[in-house]
Formats: structure tokens, C-alpha cells, sequence
């Protein structure tokens, strides 16, 4: 069969994943607290899980009106649907700039790539997010305006535009495998693996990156930076595991994708979290995820502290 | 937990099959009903020699035996009246200058077998005056009339009733006068034993008038061979029809059928004397075709019969016993369970990007009550309509419910320009079939520009062929008239199609489109296994 090799790895394919892993370890009614960004960081504050700050909520077109105004009193801030998935809907706005002409004045907004939008445009934006262009089912949303986060500097060498994150797939609280995505010039600055970011994957038991893929394909060095990928090792990288395997319990969702930021005064922190987490963690690791998974559910002991799951999953992976 | 589901899905399977079993082999019914496919597409054009201001022309009459429908007569400018007084049709056609062009009719035929078993003896003596015409003797020369005087002194000896008189006339003329198209007068035929089809259908007439039967040529057109693809032309030939016991007896003395019409032989005028000089070769030119139509029926009238006959619990919830149109509705969305099946393997064990759930499947439905020209036709605007609002509508910063009716109008307003510009209405004619796009293509429309904007031109378009290959796979379904028919005959079968879409729904293993995806991973893996271990 062809589908021998993959059997052989451990490839978790899709029909697996929510059949035996998402509908069975994932209550239902827990998705709203990962589908909505909102919920997620009233639920991290009460936790006293790091996320970044949020500004603003936008609920309704009226507040859209005097948005501008509030706007102004931010340097750089970040657009984002609290619903959205995948990285969509997403606008980094790294600068606020006030032109007055002719007595008219004038509110641009620099973004992360250095396009300029008119506050008009960032408006619009905004309210499509409310009327459900960019949520899950469609439905409709609410717009969060949040703090923009700073790069850590050990990424300088290693990103392109935009902030890279940290995906930790965690199972029943294991951390199970792990990769981070860095943004490129094909990926237009984003931390997405279907835009073109780099995928590397983590050693779990040291956070030195273990493989890199940029679109599928294995790379050495990062396309734009030129730098050697294997040579990367994340700080802080038992806290972020830690944070990571604490998001099991703050949610309860037994498959769970986990986004951490690194920032260079807070150390790592949360970005979001995913009910469905992507498979192409997979091939950034070049490792399936069944026999881990599987390990947990077989092998591991419950009812273990965050901090001692990520011993066990350190020790094991 | 497993077995509990292993237990529903095999009784699900099963329990349907069981009763398939139980009807085919214990009540005997048949698991579909009879093909019937006796549909003549048949089709006649005419065109008057020299310079007439009018001509007529024979035209088929439904009958015994023949049912004819859709029926049309194209003239241009030029008046038909269609004279169907009597036991035949004859159209004639009427200008005010000599008539040039060709006149054509076309029509639907079906055809049946026509036989009288057991005919009893006739003695009528007198007929009624309308029949008086077919007993009328034509006339003839002395010497044939002796001829023919000393042929039935030999041949009807001691008949005593009309019935056997013209079964013995049939079988003289049958077997005595071989066929031979160059004889052309019943002179020659009594002194050569020789006639042509036509002339043999005269003698009989001839013989039968003499003997008091009233009786007529009739013009017939015998259907082309179906072996034969090639050859739809047809010619007219003739045979006989006697009135005995009361009704018109098809008799040909020319293949040997006595009481007897073939179904292969239709009726295009009952009385050849009266068309004799309107069909001649000097005053028309004439051609007829005749081809199989393309469509198959069932026969559910009969079917139905025989489900009520078995009196078994099936004859009360059979679909048979619905009102025809609600049968119709039933044999299209009974075969929407088999389409989601396909549906689901396509999506979950293939791995086929479609944009939406079911959006295939409304399309598939959308090409059959249409057509599938069109439907793409549609399909291609919808496509067009998305990068549209992708990348102009987009800059008016609109918002969703504004902008999505405004998608909405410039449907209707798309529908109105395709009303104008082609004469097939029949989608826009019915009501819900002008409700059912505009809704489905609106939400399509917007989740295209959706995935335009956020997955790129690329992927829309792996999700737009996806969408459109599922949905002609549905679509197809409906071309394999047995399947339909199976359904609709054998509804309980829908139990199959869960228990078959429980199996799909438990598919944990690999979509066949991961193979692809994780396919480098494979690649890489192995390369890097072969090579020899770096020291650490």
C-alpha cells in the first residue's frame, strides 16, 4: 500500500486526528474558550497566564466612528479578529502618522511591511472582521486591538518582517512536539506555513531546532537572512513548555495547539490557542505525531502537575 | 462501543439486502421495472413539384397500436389544415404563391404490437353506409375479371363465413404471388404470379371486395433495423386491413402477418385510394426518417401492478402509489443520499478541497434541471462574479450585507441578459429553480473571494476544480437510469447508504491526498536514514 511509509512514521493524518484524538479528548464545549481570542484572555488573566495587552475590544459599528481617536493614544498596535484562525484578518500596524494639509488632517497607519493604510482602510478592515469576514463559521465578531509585540533578539537573524511563534502541540497536558514558525519575505511577514513561513521543527528535551521546511520543502538557511537554521536554540525553553502545558488545564482540551510568543522583556507568553491544530508540524520535524501520542495515552501517569508532564515529555521526546 | 456501532452498521447494511432478497426471490417481484423503449423519433418533409398553390400529404393518426406526441409541423408563412375526420390524417398546406420550400412534421411515436387472437366467423350481409366505399370494385380489364373468377372458383371452395374467405384469400396471395417490384399492374401479376408490394395489397383488396368484405390499402412505413445505425431513411410500403367482426384486421400478404401489425410498422394513411394521386412521385417529393429517441422509460404502470398483485406489505409503502409528480421529485432527490456518499468519499478518503459542505451536490442538482452546458456556462460567470468582488468591490469598502446583495442583484441582473440573448427559458420558467441559484451562488460567490483574499488564486482554484469534479461526478449519477430506477423502486436501500456513510465517517486511515502532502517528509526521512550517522 501506499500508504505504507506514512503508517511507518506516524504520520497523523487528518481523518485520524479528529476521530481519534479531536472528538474524542475535545469537549465541545470548551471550543469557545480557544475559538474566541476574547474569552482565551479573560481565561489566561484569571490563570495568570502572560498574553499580550489588549487595548480595545470593538463589539459594533457605531464605536468605528471616534475609533480613530482612541487609536492615536497607541504608538503600534495590532488588529485582530477574535474569532479568525490560521493568522487571517491579521493587521500589524507598527506606526501611527498625523499629516495635516491644508488644514485637514490626516491619520495614516504604517504597517508591519511598511505599506501605508489610510484610517479609513483600517476602518473598513475592522468592520470587516465584525460582520464575520475573516471567524470561523462565518458568524459574526468582534475586533481586538492589542499591544504589538516586540521581536526577541534571538530572532534577528532568523526572521523576516514579522514576530515568530512557537506551536507546541499538547496532548492531555504532554507537550508532544514542537516547532517554530519563522515569518519570510514569501510569507509577507507572517508566522503562517501556507503563506511560505519557515517551519522548523524543536528538539523538545533542549529547544534546538532540529529540521527546517519552507513550503514542504527541507532548507538549510533561512532565505532571507542567510543564517544557518540549525543553529538556533530558544531561551526560556522549559517556560515555554510549562506555559504551554498549562493552557491543558486552564482549557481542557485534550488536543491542543498552543501559540507562544518570545518577548525580549516578558519572556515567552501566550498567543493563542487552536481546538485543530495544524499537521504540518509533522513535516517541520520530519517525525509523526502517532507514536507520541499514543505514548501518552498508553504510558503516561495522571493526574501530574504542568511542570511535571513537561519533565516526562522533556525526558521522552 | 465498537460493537454496539459494528452491530447498527452491519444490521443497517444488511437488513435492506434481506429484503431485496425476500422480494426478488420469495414475492418474486422484479428489482426494477420493465425498460420500455419503443420511442420513434419520426420525422416527414414534403415539398410540392412544379408550381402549386396548395398540396396535401399524409400525416400519422394515433391508433390502435400507435400513440403519437409531440407533434410539430413547421410551415414558415405557409397555412396547414389538418384534416382528421376520418380514420387518417391528412395535413394540407396552402399559399397564396406556388409553394417552394420544404414542409416538415416530426413527431414522437410509440408503437405496439397489434394482434387478434381467434377472430370469430362472420356472416355479416350488410354494413353500414360509411363502409359502403370499401366495398366498392375498382375497375378492371374483362379478361382479368375472368381470371380472377376461375382463381376463387379453385380457392374458396365451400367457405362459408367472411372470416375464413379472407384467410384463404390471404394465403393465395401470400404464397402464390412472389414479390417482384417490377410488376406493377394486376394484369401482369394474374398471368406472371408475379407483384410488387403494392400490387399484392391491391389483389387482396381486390379479391376481398369481390367477397363482400369491406376492406382498404394501408400505408405503412416499417421503422428501420436498430442493427443498422446507419440507415434512417425509410419508404412507404403497404399492407391490408379488413373489417371483420367489427373492427379493422390488420392483414400483409407481403411478410405474412395475418391479424397481425408488427411493432415495427406504422400507419400513415388507412385508405390508399384516396391518397393514391397526393402521393405520386409527379405531384411530391418526399423523405422520411425515422430514428430510436434517446430516452428510456420504465415502465411503472406496469410495475406498480404487479407490486399491488403481490399483496405483500410492499404494495402499501411503495413510491409506486404516490401522485406521478411527487414519483418524479422522489426519483430525483433518492438519488441526493447516493451523492453525499460519494460526496464523503471524495472529501474524507480522497481528500478533495470542495468551498462548502454540500455546494457539489446543489450543483449537480442545479446542472441537471438545467443542463450541463449551461450549468458550466453559470458556473464560470459565478467564478468571474467573485474575483470581480475580490478586486473591485473590495475598494468600496463596503459592508458584508450591502455588499453581498449587491452580489445578489448582479445575478438577477445576469439572469435577465441570459433570458434575452437565448431562447432556452426552461430555467428561468420554473419558480424554484429561479430561487434555487441565486441564494447558493451568492454564498458561493462570497466564500470565493473569501478564500481569493486569504489562500491566493492558487488553492481557490485547486477548491474550485475540487467543487466542480465532485459535482459532475453527482451529476453523472443521474445518467445511469437504473440506479435512479433502483432507488425509487427499493427506498429501503437509504438504510444501506447510512450505514455505508457510518463505515466512511469511521475512515481514521490516510486520505489519499496526504499521501502527497507528507510525501517529501517520506522522501526526506529516507534519505536521511541511508546516509551513514554523523559522530556527535
Amino acid at each position: 500500500m501506499i500508504f505504507r511509509d506514512l503508517k511507518e512514521m506516524g504520520i497523523l493524518g487528518i481523518n485520524n486526528r479528529v476521530g481519534r484524538y479531536i472528538l474524542r479528548h475535545n469537549k465541545r464545549a470548551n471550543y469557545p474558550l480557544v475559538d474566541n481570542k476574547v474569552l482565551t484572555a479573560q481565561r489566561a488573566e484569571a490563570w495568570g497566564i502572560a498574553t499580550p495587552e489588549n487595548y480595545l475590544i470593538v463589539e459594533n459599528y457605531g464605536s468605528l466612528k471616534n475609533l480613530h481617536i482612541k487609536l492615536l493614544d497607541y504608538d503600534s498596535f495590532v488588529i485582530k479578529p477574535s474569532k479568525g484562525s490560521q493568522g487571517n484578518g491579521i493587521i500589524v500596524i507598527k506606526e501611527i502618522i498625523k499629516e495635516e494639509k491644508n488644514g485637514e488632517v490626516r491619520i495614516l497607519c504604517r504597517r508591519s511591511n511598511d505599506k501605508l493604510m489610510e484610517i479609513d482602510e483600517v476602518k473598513h478592515h475592522i468592520s470587516g472582521i465584525l460582520s464575520g469576514l475573516y471567524s470561523l463559521g462565518g458568524q459574526s465578531d468582534t475586533a481586538i486591538i492589542q499591544a504589538k509585540i516586540d521581536k526577541h533578539p534571538i530572532f534577528d537573524d532568523f526572521s523576516y518582517g514579522g514576530i515568530p511563534d512557537i506551536r507546541v502541540i499538547v496532548f492531555e497536558g504532554f507537550p508532544v512536539m514542537s516547532m517554530v514558525r519563522l515569518p519570510t519575505k514569501s510569507s509577507d511577514g507572517r508566522a503562517n506555513l501556507h503563506q511560505g513561513a519557515i517551519g522548523a521543527g524543536l528538539n523538545l528535551s533542549n529547544g534546538w531546532t532540529n529540521n527546517a521546511v519552507i513550503r514542504n520543502q527541507v532548507i538549510d538557511v533561512h532565505p532571507d537572512t542567510g543564517h544557518h537554521l540549525s543553529g538556533l536554540k530558544l531561551p526560556f525553553w522549559r517556560e515555554i513548555l510549562e506555559l504551554a502545558a498549562r493552557c491543558y488545564d486552564m482549557v481542557e482540551l485534550g488536543y491542543l495547539g498552543a501559540d507562544i510568543v518570545l518577548t525580549p522583556d516578558q519572556g515567552p507568553i501566550l498567543l493563542e490557542l487552536n481546538a485543530r491544530p495544524g499537521l504540518g508540524i509533522q513535516i517541520a520535524n520530519l517525525a509523526g505525531l502517532v507514536p507520541r501520542l499514543e505514548d501518552i495515552r498508553l504510558n503516561a501517569p495522571k493526574d501530574l502537575l504542568a511542570k511535571e508532564r513537561v519533565e516526562y515529555s522533556m525526558k521522552k521526546f | 462501543m465498537k460493537k454496539f456501532v459494528v452491530f447498527i452498521t452491519g444490521l443497517l447494511i444488511i437488513l435492506p439486502m434481506t429484503l431485496l432478497f425476500y422480494k426478488s426471490e420469495v414475492l418474486n417481484l422484479s428489482l426494477i421495472p420493465q425498460m420500455v423503449d419503443d420511442v420513434w423519433n419520426f420525422h416527414l418533409t414534403v415539398k410540392p413539384k412544379g408550381e402549386q398553390l396548395s398540396f396535401s400529404f399524409p400525416i400519422p393518426k394515433p391508433g390502435p397500436g400507435q400513440k403519437i406526441s409531440d407533434e410539430k409541423l413547421r410551415t414558415k408563412d405557409i397555412e396547414v389544415f389538418i384534416d382528421s375526420s376520418s380514420d387518417s390524417s391528412l395535413a394540407t398546406w396552402s399559399a397564396k404563391e406556388p409553394i417552394k420550400v420544404r414542409m416538415t412534421y416530426s413527431a414522437r411515436v410509440d408503437l405496439d404490437r397489434v394482434v387478434y387472437k381467434n377472430i370469430p366467423k362472420d356472416y355479416t350481409e350488410r354494413y353500414p353506409k360509411g363502409l359502403q366505399k370499401y366495398l366498392k370494385i375498382p375497375q378492371l380489364l374483362p379478361e382479368d375479371i375472368t381470371a380472377i373468377e376461375t382463381l376463387e372458383r379453385a380457392i374458396l371452395e365451400g367457405s362459408e363465413d367472411k372470416t375464413s374467405l379472407v384467410r384463404k384469400i390471404y394465403y393465395y396471395v401470400e404464397e402464390e404471388i412472389q414479390r417482384n417490384t417490377a410488376i406493377k399492374t394486376i394484369h401482369e401479376t394474374l398471368n406472371t404470379g408475379k407483384g410488387s408490394p403494392l400490387i399484392k395489397a391491391k389483389l387482396f383488396n381486390i379479391m376481398a371486395r369481390r367477397n363482400g368484405v369491406p376492406s382498404r390499402i394501408v400505408i405503412l412505413a416499417r421503422m428501420p433495423d436498430l442493427k443498422d445505425d446507419q440507415e434512417n431513411k425509410i419508404r412507404f410500403t403497404f399492407a391490408n386491413e379488413v373489417f371483420l367482426s367489427n373492427k379493422w384486421v390488420p392483414i400483409d400478404t407481403n411478410r405474412g402477418y395475418f391479424a397481425e401489425r408488427p411493432d415495427t410498422f406504422m400507419v400513415i394513411y388507412r385508405n390508399y385510394e384516396e391518397v393514391e394521386k397526393l402521393i405520386s412521385k409527379k405531384k411530391v417529393s418526399y423523405s422520411i426518417q425515422a430514428e430510436r429517441a434517446r430516452i428510456n422509460r420504465y415502465n411503472k404502470a406496469e410495475f406498480r401492478k404487479e407490486v399491488v398483485k403481490s399483496d405483500s406489505i410492499f404494495s402499501k409503502f411503495s413510491l409506486y402509489r404516490l401522485p406521478l409528480p411527487l414519483q418524479t421529485m422522489f426519483t430525483t432527490i433518492l438519488l441526493i443520499p447516493i451523492g453525499t456518499l460519494v460526496l464523503s468519499l471524495a472529501r474524507n478518503i480522497i481528500g478533495v478541497p470542495t468551498f462548502g459542505i454540500f455546494t457539489p451536490i446543489l450543483l449537480a442538482l442545479f446542472f441537471k434541471e438545467t443542463s450541463f452546458g449551461f450549468g458550466m456556462l453559470f458556473f464560470f460567470i459565478v467564478v468571474l462574479i467573485g474575483i470581480f468582488e475580490r478586486y473591485i468591490l473590495d475598494k468600496f469598502y463596503l459592508l458584508a450585507v450591502p455588499r453581498l446583495s449587491i452580489i445578489l442583484t448582479m445575478i438577477i441582473m445576469l439572469m435577465i441578459s441570459y433570458a434575452f440573448f437565448s431562447v432556452d427559458l426552461a430555467f428561468i420558467s420554473q419558480k424554484h429553480l429561479a430561487f434555487f441559484p441565486i441564494v447558493i451562488i451568492t454564498t458561493i460567490i462570497e466564500r470565493l473571494s473569501i478564500q481569493l483574499a486569504e489562500e491566493g488564486i492558487v488553492n481557490t482554484l485547486k477548491t474550485l476544480f475540487g467543487t466542480l469534479v465532485i459535482s459532475v461526478l453527482v451529476y453523472s449519477l443521474y445518467f445511469i437510469s437504473p440506479l435512479e430506477m433502483f432507488m425509487f423502486t427499493n427506498p429501503e436501500l437509504l438504510f444501506t447508504i447510512i450505514g455505508l456513510l457510518i463505515l466512511v465517517g469511521k475512515y481514521k486511515g490516510y486520505r489519499l491526498s496526504e499521501f502527497i502532502r507528507f510525501r517529501d517528509l517520506v522522501r526526506q526521512k529516507k534519505k536521511m536514514e541511508s546516509q551513514p550517522h554523523d559522530l556527535p
